[in-house]
């Protein structure tokens, strides 16, 4: 459950933003992030549903790419 | 990260290890990375990778699936549950639900949700109908659930708490005579949260390297190599690999949502018994939507039975980090995930779960 998946904002309305990751879009909570200043096309970490740290593009991107491999690894016979 | 993990290998391989060093994790998510990746095979094989209380479905104390099961039983409710707490089995006799999953198979209104928004919208949607959210967490869960609070919920929705710190598990183990273990990777997201400074004392108070790490291999070889390196150099700090996403003093909004709206308490671990402050309670503030208060009868008190999992189930071993999760006589015979024994065989962030989605298999 502690998974931070990498957003990126595309929207803000008060608390809540609409994020997309590899096209899947999720409403999200900014309630966590009161303290930062956030606007569109910022990058957000994600755990079930709130943002909890803002992230800079290029760590998005990496953590993207590791996850991307880590995906491919998952074979869910194995989990049978 | 400036090195790819073939660099830390390489760097990792250099050292002049002599003896056995063990690192213990205490994440769930960590687990998963260095299982997937496989990066025990490919360390040296002194350093030894321990799968420590990084589970929190797995300690979620008995008596409180238990109830939610029990609740979810008898009462005009809809209990929600984060989906890997479903499937956990309970103590009771064969002709009686063992698990939520059972307990819907037997009519209650049961609903897994993946986030505590999906729990507000649900209650909103339906103001007429009570809704239950029975939320087990570490850190980084329970955070989100205490802002849920602090953001305010309707009335017909209230909270059945088994929120857990993660840090006084390891601190339990440190002050007892086996630790088992001679280094400490510290949870990358609940340190997101909480700050690092929480696993200060793992330094401080005991003398044992230790380093922050993320989910990358990069960042978990990158922090294996500053726990050894500690350790030869007879250096020890708390090292933070993975300062992208850990500030000094974590996450300031968050923490003050737990401030208001929850309390640290003593609390139950399931198969460990109770460790002290280690848990999450509403705040007296927040006493009406707190499930146990609102339901008192479910509360039961001779449920209470510290200490159990089910028969030959070595999940407290396992959590504790006593024994590896083939090391248990169940696995892979009578405990798979399609037809788990304990809780380390059904959640996501179980060790024995993890491992067998790796390829583990019994000895």
């Amino acid at each position: 459950m502690c998974l931070g998946i990498p957003m990126q904002i595309k929207e803000i309305d008060g608390f809540t933003a609409r994020c997309e990751a590899k096209g899947v879009e999720r409403e999200v909570s900014l309630f966590m992030l009161q303290h930062e200043a956030l606007a569109t096309d910022d990058f957000v970490v994600v755990h079930v549903g709130y943002a909890i740290q803002k992230v800079s593009p290029q760590e998005a991107q990496s953590a993207w790419e590791i996850y991307d491999e880590m995906l491919t690894k998952m074979d869910p016979q194995t989990d049978a | 990260m400036s090195l790819t993990a073939k660099a830390w290998l390489t760097q990792l391989r250099q050292l002049p290890l002599t003896e056995r060093f063990r690192i213990m994790n205490v994440c769930g998510g960590h687990e998963r990375s260095i299982t997937q990746a496989g990066l025990r095979g490919a360390l040296p094989t002194q350093i030894e990778l321990i799968p420590g209380p990084g589970c929190p479905v797995c300690v979620c104390p008995e008596e409180d699936i238990y109830q939610a099961i029990e609740l979810a039983l008898n009462e005009e409710i809809t209990l929600l549950a984060f989906g890997d707490m479903l499937r956990v089995p309970v103590n009771v006799s064969k002709q009686q639900p063992r698990s939520l999953d059972q307990a819907h198979g037997a009519g209650a209104d049961i609903r897994p949700i993946a986030s505590p928004i999906e729990a507000l919208k649900l209650a909103k949607s339906d103001p007429n109908r009570e809704f239950v959210f029975f939320a087990a967490g570490f850190e980084t869960t329970t955070a989100p659930v205490a802002s849920l609070l602090v953001e305010g919920i309707p009335d017909n929705l209230s909270i059945l708490l088994s929120g857990r710190l993660t840090w006084p598990a390891v601190s339990m183990l440190l002050e007892s005579d086996t630790p088992g273990f001679d280094a400490l990777v510290a949870p990358g997201h609940v340190a997101t949260v909480m700050g690092p400074e929480e696993w200060q004392f793992v330094v401080e108070k005991h003398q044992l390297p230790a380093a922050v790490a993320g989910f990358t291999s990069e960042s978990l070889l990158a922090a294996t190599y500053s726990v050894c390196r500690q350790s030869l150099e007879d250096r020890r700090f708390l090292d933070n690999c993975y300062a992208e996403l850990v500030k000094p003093e974590g996450n300031p909004s968050a923490r003050a949502h737990l401030s208001a709206a929850l309390e640290v308490v003593d609390a139950n671990w399931r198969g460990i018994g109770t460790i002290p402050q280690s848990g999450f309670s509403l705040h007296a503030d927040y006493a009406q939507w707190d499930a146990r208060l609102r339901y008192p009868e479910y509360d039961k008190a001779d449920r209470k039975r510290a200490g159990e999992m089910p028969a030959g189930c070595d999940c407290a071993q396992v959590v504790l980090g006593k024994k590896y999760p083939n090391q248990c006589k169940l696995y892979g015979t009578a405990c798979v995930p399609r037809n788990p024994v304990g809780p380390c065989m059904v959640s996501d962030e179980g060790a024995c779960r993890i491992w067998w989605s790796g390829g583990v298999r019994p000895d």
